[in-house]
């Protein structure tokens, strides 16, 4: 996948009320399993399902296994590459300082 | 300085001032980050950053760089001149400085002239934010309209 299209991903991912609800509550502390995401939003189980495997294709979110459980917890990569993405709207030096930030981290 | 005729930045970074020093000078690294080059670490090495033409600040895409000065691990200095008569022709210095466990990193480009329109319009791009995009895509949008 190139990066216009992750970035495709990502966007059509937060186009999305519910979506979003459920990334600000892992953004609040992460490992949740579904059901107690699905209670937060009172929302039934198959569909919340459904989102995090929409926010899991654009690596928004990871899965994590503990024994029967699957648990979700927020992936901050493609949240940076956005803020790199608008930065660079808001003025040459500060998005180059945002891609250099980028850069740096992603560095080994 | 006056007004205008300088951009600063300071930002700190969590990574110690080896790291910081080898992602802001090798140039695979400054490709992603900032742009195309054939940059070196060498003191008089001539060097061009290659981005998008600019026509209304009079650059064609194609920045003519030098290294003025540097010390491995504190600070790098280049010349950066746009490629038109009238255009950009400035100083640009990082600073790096151990802070904690991690680096600030201070950025200063230099040699704006406020009376000259073309360096005028460089300034606004590099540091103005939103009003600046907003007047430039109106300007984009203009002229695709015309084409």
């Amino acid at each position: 996948m190139n990066e216009s299209e992750s970035m495709d991903k990502v966007f059509s991912a937060l186009a999305n009320r519910s979506r979003r609800e459920i990334i600000a509550m892992l953004a609040a502390g992460g490992d949740r399993p579904v059901q107690e995401i699905a209670d937060r939003f009172d929302m039934a189980r198959p569909s919340v399902s459904e989102h995090l495997k929409v926010l899991r294709d654009a690596g928004l979110v990871a899965e994590r296994r503990a024994g029967r459980q699957r648990l979700y917890s927020l992936s901050p990569g493609p949240l940076r590459d956005l803020r790199v993405w608008v930065d660079a709207y808001e003025n040459f030096w500060a998005g180059r300082m945002a891609a250099f930030r980028s850069a740096l981290d992603e560095e080994p | 300085m006056k007004p205008g005729t300088y951009i600063h930045i300071v930002e700190t970074f969590e990574h110690p001032p080896a790291r910081v020093w080898r992602t802001l000078t090798r140039p695979d690294l400054m490709a992603k980050w900032l742009m195309p080059n054939d940059f070196r670490l060498e003191v008089g090495h001539e060097f061009t950053f290659r981005g998008p033409p600019i026509p209304r600040v009079g650059h064609d895409g194609t920045a003519h760089c030098k290294v003025l000065d540097f010390a491995v691990e504190r600070f790098l200095t280049i010349s950066f001149k746009g490629s038109g008569p009238q255009s950009l022709d400035s100083t640009i210095t990082w600073t790096l400085e151990p802070k904690g466990s991690g680096t600030q990193v201070s950025l200063l480009h230099h040699g704006f002239d406020p009376d000259n329109p073309f360096h005028r319009e460089s300034h606004r791009l590099m540091s103005s934010g939103w009003p600046g995009v907003l007047r430039g895509l109106g300007e984009l949008a203009g002229s695709e309209e015309a084409a």
